[in-house]
């Protein structure tokens, strides 16, 4: 017998043992379909010490990189494993459902995560230079708020009011979406005032170390800041987040210091969905070196705090420069359009090169609504949880961004306090208009059933597309009633309704024993706006005391 | 036998990993925050810190500590090159941009290259009125050159006829800026320039008395002592700095005094216009260069042959060797079409013309030396960081030019 043969009878017969071996193991415990706590609406991701974790700061270069030719993260078309079983993103050291779960005023909006009404600069003494990032600034510290630290940055000399404008309104959209965000402010810089601190380090490169900061350091970058007329600066002031600085966080994987860390980022709904609020505001800057997470100390217990950061290159701000035209239009290397216009010379041209943009003030930048295509926007490069993002993520988030209304709009880019009222015009116009095209896109492409419901005498929901008046309403809906088996998972069909409107008659015999589920599969029927809207969302009800309570939910049913 | 293998290896995998649902075991978690605690628990159990990987290392290293050299204030790094045909040349300096309450400038630097040419620079500037429009400069200057080529005087030149020399000296003056608007400046100023040209030693290249009759170089050995007072004007509408639209127009007059012995006395004149015209929200840059200059000797004996008006090399005729073409009198020509292939990096069709005369006359359109070619940039808004054109279509065949820093 040849050596091969032998191996090969060898491994056969392993395989045989191992099968065995399988189906002898005793039926190992599954995890119900559902915990008596579903859904949850809190995920403690707190509650593990995590004070062993050690910062980590990646570079532009690095994140460029792994994220342009490496295949960072799983890329994989599974739901987002964050989510509770009625598909919405719990609160945790992530995120915090504000204006997707409770109405906001546009005041509550706009205010964001401010714990002030505004900042004065007065009695202020420079700290430190600023540790990263384009945009030019440094720190300082307010002696009135027991030295809290804040950090100061300036507009560019070409475009006043841009970059500063671009922080105010993204840091309100996006706290309000539910991240957690540093506190903004606007504030007037004189120069001839500054005092700073004998403490005051910067890094010097040349050193490697933090070297004293000298009144020259100061001139050298309010020398590239825009000043204005009256001699001054506008900056923004942006409160440092309390706790200890462990860097940023990535878009994949997850921190292996963190106990509390279980979920890789690329899965994370708040994380894919953020692919469509960065198409909403632009925010092509979207990336992990612009997040940032701090270990905090809440009593006895440690945790990381994962933060978005730094709104400077949102709409048409670039940071320090109007935003480039490719921006949000195509990552930084595409290699088929590069290949393309290197092989003709030219001659092939990007769509987006044939996009106009208005003569608008400088303080807007490079930002426009008419050209823009949600589905086909893009961050600076591969962002791997944008590139997970389904279509049930999307729909979650664009249903968050259907809960601000022309009004909140307004009043966030009233928050930018633009000279030229112009600039603000412009803005709220291009963000509505920019808004109802993502709706369009995200909250319409899918079947839109919400809200659903259910007593002993009908089955309620709503449709999002419809009230949110992108698309007319289906001739009717039809719904298919199924007990379900929380154990094993198995259906077994009741019977079906239909009718025209968004309340049905359930069928009869539904169980009435405690703890009893149904699923109920709801879709349109007739004609639709969208053949999507005739896949059926699955509803899972629970039978309790008091009635049926909803347990789960599922957009995008496997 | 591969594939066999790990088709039962999936197999047991998957029949292993099939859930079999029963009753729950009584330390099976009872809710969902349980579950999740006891995901996180069994993490907690193999913690480890994040490690970066060479990669990583490398990348903050060259982004914390090497890029912020290039630019900063204090100590810097110098890269790039310091005359043409000089290689790539790096160094350091130490500069002040916010002298003197912020408005002056200071920057000292010195940089040697691969091809062992060395500079050792010392400028500052300072505004000598509120709103800084007029600006008081001064300068001085060490250079050496050791491998300059030269192919002899006018349009006839031979390429065979290359000899090498070796051109030092020091330069040291000032001047006076006055800035008419953000758009035109004008500038006076005067220096004193030491050079001497000797032969150079050097392996590859015969040394430039070996070629040519000392008779027919004069200058040669000769440490000259000019005095040159110059005269400009330029209006600079570029936009941006690494011009995509726009215009940079330049007029240079020059007076050169031989203080040795009153021996040499000519003037040099060089008119210099660039366009730039863009389309396709400015992906596409036509830019064009033409450049005229004329001397004229005022008093008797010839001018130095380094100082003649000269081209060749990466930065004029790209399809000949550097200061290829010497005379009194030059013409240039160039036009480049640029097409953005990636944010930083261009390519270009690019056709050089020029022509050096012995008599002004002669600087015409007839009988062009030219060139043409391709390149890559690696670009920023502020510059070029570094320059492939690859030049072909010269009489003297093909020559590929790596450069780093700006161009026109």
């Amino acid at each position: 017998m040849s050596s091969s043969a032998a191996t090969s009878k060898g491994v056969w017969l392993l395989a045989v043992i191992a099968l065995a071996a399988a189906a002898a193991v005793p039926p190992r415990s599954a995890a119900p379909a559902f915990y008596p706590d579903d859904p949850i609406w809190i995920d403690d991701d707190m509650a593990l010490d995590a004070s062993g974790v050690e910062p980590v700061e990646d570079t532009n270069a690095y994140d460029f990189v792994a994220n342009t030719f490496g295949r960072m993260g799983e890329r994989r078309d599974v739901g987002a494993r964050n989510i509770n079983t009625v598909g919405e993103v719990p609160d945790s050291s992530w995120f915090t459902n504000r204006v997707g779960r409770r109405a906001m005023t546009a005041g509550e909006i706009a205010r964001g995560p401010d714990s002030r009404t505004s900042v004065s600069l007065d009695g202020w003494i420079v700290a430190g230079g600023k540790s990263a990032g384009v945009q030019p600034g440094f720190r300082m510290i307010d002696p009135s708020d027991g030295n809290q630290l804040y950090q100061i940055e300036l507009d560019p000399p070409s475009n006043p009011e841009m970059a500063t404008g671009a922080e105010m309104i993204g840091t309100a959209f996006y706290h309000a979406f539910g991240y957690a965000t540093v506190e903004v402010y606007l504030a007037e810089l004189d120069p001839a005032t500054i005092v700073i601190a004998p403490t005051a380090r910067v890094f010097d490169p040349l050193i490697g170390e933090r070297r004293p900061l000298t009144r020259l350091d100061l001139d050298r970058v309010l020398r590239r800041g825009a000043r204005q007329v009256n001699g001054r600066y506008r900056v923004l002031v942006s409160r440092f987040a309390p706790g200890q600085p462990l860097g940023n966080f990535r878009y994949y994987g997850t921190r292996p210091d963190d106990p509390n860390d279980i979920v890789p980022h690329e899965h994370r709904r708040e994380l894919r969905g953020a692919r469509v609020f960065g198409a909403w505001l632009n925010h092509d800057d979207s990336r992990g070196v612009n997040s940032l997470d701090m270990l905090v100390t809440d009593g006895a217990r440690r945790y990381v705090q994962h933060y978005m950061f730094d709104f400077g290159s949102i709409m048409g701000s670039g940071t320090v420069f109007a935003q480039r035209h490719r921006a949000g239009n195509e990552y930084i290397l595409e290699w088929r359009p590069g290949w393309l216009t290197l092989a003709t010379l030219g001659l092939y041209t990007r769509p987006w090169l044939h996009i106009r943009y208005p003569d608008v003030p400088p303080s807007v930048g490079r930002f426009e609504g008419d050209a823009f295509d949600p589905a086909a926007w893009r961050p600076e490069y591969p962002n791997p949880a944008f590139q997970n993002m389904r279509a049930d993520d999307a729909f979650w988030a664009a249903r968050i961004v259907s809960r601000f209304s022309d009004e909140a709009i307004r009043a966030v880019v009233a928050k930018a306090r633009y000279s030229d009222p112009r600039a603000t015009d412009y803005i709220v116009e291009t963000l509505i208009k920019r808004r109802d095209k993502v709706l369009r896109t995200w909250l319409a492409g899918v079947n839109p059933v919400v809200d659903v419901a259910l007593s002993n005498d009908a089955l309620t929901f709503d449709n999002a597309a419809v009230a949110a008046g992108l698309a007319e309403a289906p001739d009717g809906y039809r719904a298919v009633f199924s007990a379900f088996d929380n154990a094993t998972r198995e259906v077994r069909t009741l019977g079906e309704t239909s009718g025209p409107s968004v309340r049905l008659a359930p069928p009869a015999g539904l169980p009435s024993a405690p703890d009893s589920y149904v699923r109920v599969a709801i879709a349109a029927s007739g004609r639709m706006p969208q053949p999507s809207w005739n896949v059926p969302v699955h509803a899972y009800f629970r039978r309790t005391e008091s009635g049926w309570t909803l347990a789960g939910f599922d957009r995008t049913p496997d | 036998m591969w594939f066999a293998s790990r088709f039962l290896i999936g197999l047991v995998v998957c029949a292993s990993a099939t859930p079999a649902f029963a009753q729950l075991e009584p330390d099976d978690p009872t809710t969902r925050g349980e579950a999740l605690r006891r995901e996180r628990e069994a993490k907690q159990l193999v913690l480890a810190p994040y490690e970066q990987n060479a990669a990583e290392r490398l990348m903050h290293l060259a982004e914390e500590r090497v890029v912020p050299l290039l630019n900063r204030d204090g100590i810097y790094a110098r890269l790039g090159s310091l005359t043409t045909g000089s290689g790539f040349a790096y160094g350091a300096g130490y500069r002040d941009r916010s002298l003197l309450r912020g408005r002056g400038t200071f920057d000292v630097w010195a940089a040697g290259s691969l091809k062992t040419y060395s500079t050792v620079e010392a400028r500052a500037s300072h505004p000598i009125v509120p709103g800084e429009w007029a600006t008081v400069e001064g300068f001085a200057r060490r250079f050496g050159y050791p491998h300059e080529e030269y192919f002899g005087t006018g349009p006839d030149s031979r390429r065979d006829d290359r000899g090498a020399y070796d051109l030092h000296g020091v330069v040291a003056g000032g001047g006076l800026r006055i800035a008419a608007g953000r758009r035109l400046s004008f500038g006076v100023g005067a220096e004193t320039l030491r050079p001497t040209a000797d032969p150079a030693d050097s392996h590859f290249v015969p040394s430039i008395d070996d070629v040519f009759d000392e008779a027919d170089l004069p200058e040669l050995g000769v440490a000259h002592r000019f005095t040159r007072t110059f005269a400009n004007v330029t209006f600079d509408y570029r936009q941006p700095v690494n011009a995509r639209r726009g215009g940079w127009y330049r007029v240079d007059v020059s007076q050169y005094d031989d203080r040795r012995s009153a021996a040499v006395r000519f003037t040099r004149v060089d008119v210099e216009l660039r366009q730039y015209v863009s389309l396709l929200a400015e992906r596409r840059v036509f830019a064009v260069r033409a450049k005229w200059s004329t001397t004229d000797i005022t008093g008797g004996g010839a001018i130095p042959f380094y100082l003649l008006p000269a081209l060749g090399g990466n930065d004029t005729l790209r399809g000949f060797r550097a200061n290829r073409f010497r005379g009194p009198h030059a013409l240039l020509l160039q036009g480049e079409y640029r097409w953005e292939i990636w944010s930083g990096l261009e390519a270009a069709l690019f056709a050089d013309a020029g022509k050096v005369a012995f008599r002004r006359p002669d600087v015409n359109l007839r009988g062009l030396e030219s060139d043409y070619g391709f390149g890559l940039r690696f670009n920023t808004d502020n510059g070029v960081v570094v320059r492939v054109d690859a030049a072909f279509g010269s009489r003297d065949g093909k020559h590929l030019h790596v450069v780093f820093g700006s161009y026109f």
